[in-house]
């Protein structure tokens, strides 16, 4: 069995209907799936299929139901705390609001900061680190004294990635990552991303509603649908998938 | 035949950071019955267009230039004519469907409420007729639709909830402000669908604001691109996806998916320091000593217009 990888294996995850209600609704059943080094795996559904839920079950943000999450061999939900969390520092998530994922009273520089000084590293050796990330991601120090409101959505998104970039994953799961940026800005991140991720071997997991996003970035698809996967293969075969069930009939 | 002319119109904001030039030298026309889309990245002064035909803009802007509707000029009319254009004449539906319906009336009421405002008819009459409008944008049940909360709906069902208000008073021009932002494939399916049947019931004319190209070739006739607060290109839509002519237009089609995501070169710039002359020059493959120097004027080439030095 092949150990340097995340996998997901036979996932479900039920949520109770009320309070106190002992119905339970069931979000996602048997979802397995995995990511590989250096490969994409698109995960694809209409809004409000359980996407996100699923990304946080992978970031032990959430416990699943039933099933287990595998990273690097380790069983996040069963493993000792210790192994638990190196295993965890491996996986990082972009959110689909970057801008909101910076804390708004913070300045980039702070933001930046806060992730290296966790680090222990000395100060020259943390400005160094900080300013080539910055310049990696494609943005100049102007930008430290400004705050998240006070810089475009793509820049801010470069800024997250740039945060992600400091703690060195393995992984890294990518939730709606240009849902918010006009197609120019879009594609330039999609690009960064490509670059960023053939420089650093990264695995990505990477969530849209978009499907010629996804189609373009993947090299396996995953689509869910009503909470199960109804097709899981190779973008090749997705086409055919696609052009079968004719749902992405409104494209140019 | 022209509805809505828009000739020389500048908008400024005087902000603590600086002047923001939001909209320069605009010139534009609506013609009766026809779609025009509003194209360009955020920020680049397309919802201040609208809000300025509107007049919805804050205290702080500074307008000058000339709106014209129906030989009126909107901008010189006093606030009570204004009143009865908004709703009446040129409606506005805004970005976000649920956050624009109240949460504590019901649908049905919040249609019907244009009606009592400015028609005056009785009760049963504005239920009938606002039954007859849920019919026609597709839902099952219209005298149950009524009764119901903005939050029972999903946003798609909003969203024709809008339009039906925008449609109770039959407006000659609708201006629609990024009508699906943020909703998934399906219903953007659903919302150009809902934009066709009210164009064929309605003739009334659509001012389609958006940055997602695929929407505005779906929808338009003709489109507007615009950077930075400067028209660069108008043109017929069709011509324009087979045809673009200013630089700008050229890499934004580029960075669509199926032209393989094209990133441009650098970034917009920012509207307080604004670059001199062409404010696309910095990005531009082509730009020329004189780009740097003076904005260009429009040309007129081939039934387009392009405000750019190459077709001198």
């Amino acid at each position: 069995m092949l150990l340097i990888s995340v996998i997901v294996d036979c996932v479900s995850k039920s949520y109770s209907s009320g309070l106190f209600s002992k119905r339970y609704d069931k979000i996602l059943s048997d979802i397995s799936l995995e990511i590989t080094k250096r490969k994409t795996v698109g995960l694809i559904g209409p809004s409000g299929v359980g996407k996100t839920t699923l990304a946080k079950i992978i970031m032990g943000l959430e416990n699943p139901t039933s099933g287990k999450i595998l990273i690097d061999g380790t069983d996040i939900w069963n493993a000792p705390s210790e192994e638990r969390d190196t295993s965890l520092k491996k996986i990082k998530m972009v959110f689909q609001d970057s801008q909101g994922s910076l804390n708004p009273k913070k300045t980039i520089k702070q933001s930046l900061y806060d992730t290296v000084n966790l680090m222990g590293l000395d100060a020259s050796t943390r400005e160094s680190l900080v300013l080539e990330l910055l310049d990696r991601v494609g943005l100049s120090s102007d930008i430290f004294c400004r705050y998240p409101h006070q810089i475009s959505g793509g820049q801010n998104q470069r800024v997250a990635l740039a945060r992600i970039l400091l703690v060195k994953p393995e992984y890294v799961i990518l939730d709606e990552p240009t849902s918010a940026l006009d197609i120019a800005v879009q594609a330039q991140i999609l690009e960064l991303l490509n670059n960023l991720q053939k420089e650093n071997n990264f695995g990505y997991l990477l969530i849209s509603h978009n499907i010629p996003l996804i189609d373009f970035m993947s090299d396996e698809i995953v689509v869910l649908d009503k909470g199960s996967i109804i097709f899981r293969g190779e973008t090749k075969e997705f086409t055919e998938f696609n052009s079968l069930k004719n749902k992405n009939s409104f494209k140019v | 035949m022209e509805i809505l002319e828009i000739q020389d119109l500048n908008v400024k904001f005087t902000t603590p950071i600086g002047e923001v030039y939001a909209v320069n030298n605009a010139s534009f026309t609506l013609n009766t019955n026809e779609t025009l889309a509003l194209v360009g990245e955020t920020g680049c002064g397309k919802s201040v267009i609208a809000n300025t035909i509107m007049r919805l803009l804050p205290q702080n802007a500074e307008i000058s230039g000339n709106i014209f509707y129906k030989g009126n000029n909107l901008l010189k009319i006093s606030d009570r004519e204004m009143e009865k254009t908004r709703q009446q004449e040129i409606a506005i539906i805004f970005q976000n469907p649920t956050l624009s319906l109240n949460p504590l009336y019901k649908i049905g009421d919040q249609i019907s409420e244009p009606l009592f405002v400015h028609k005056k008819i009785s009760k049963k009459e504005a239920f009938n007729k606002t039954t007859k409008l849920l019919k026609t944008m597709g839902f099952q049940n219209p005298s149950k639709s009524y009764e119901m909360y903005p939050h029972q709906l999903s946003g798609g069902m909003n969203q024709r909830v809008i339009l039906s208000i925008s449609l109770t008073l039959n407006p000659s021009i609708i201006i629609a402000d990024e009508p699906t932002k943020g909703l998934d494939n399906e219903l953007v399916k659903d919302i150009v669908e809902e934009f066709k049947t009210v164009n064929k019931i309605n003739n009334s004319s659509l001012l389609l604001i958006t940055h997602d190209l695929s929407l505005a070739r779906e929808l338009s006739d003709r489109i507007i691109i615009m950077y930075s607060g400067d028209i660069v290109e108008i043109t017929k839509t069709e011509s324009f996806f087979k045809n673009p002519l200013h630089p700008y237009s050229k890499i934004l089609l580029n960075s669509l998916p199926e032209r393989g995501f094209n990133p441009p070169k650098g970034n917009s710039p920012s509207m307080v320091n604004i670059p001199k002359g062409c404010k696309f020059h910095p990005r531009c493959p082509h730009k020329k000593k004189i780009c740097s120097e003076k904005i260009p004027p429009i040309y007129s080439i081939d039934g387009g217009n392009v405000r750019c030095y190459l077709f001198q």
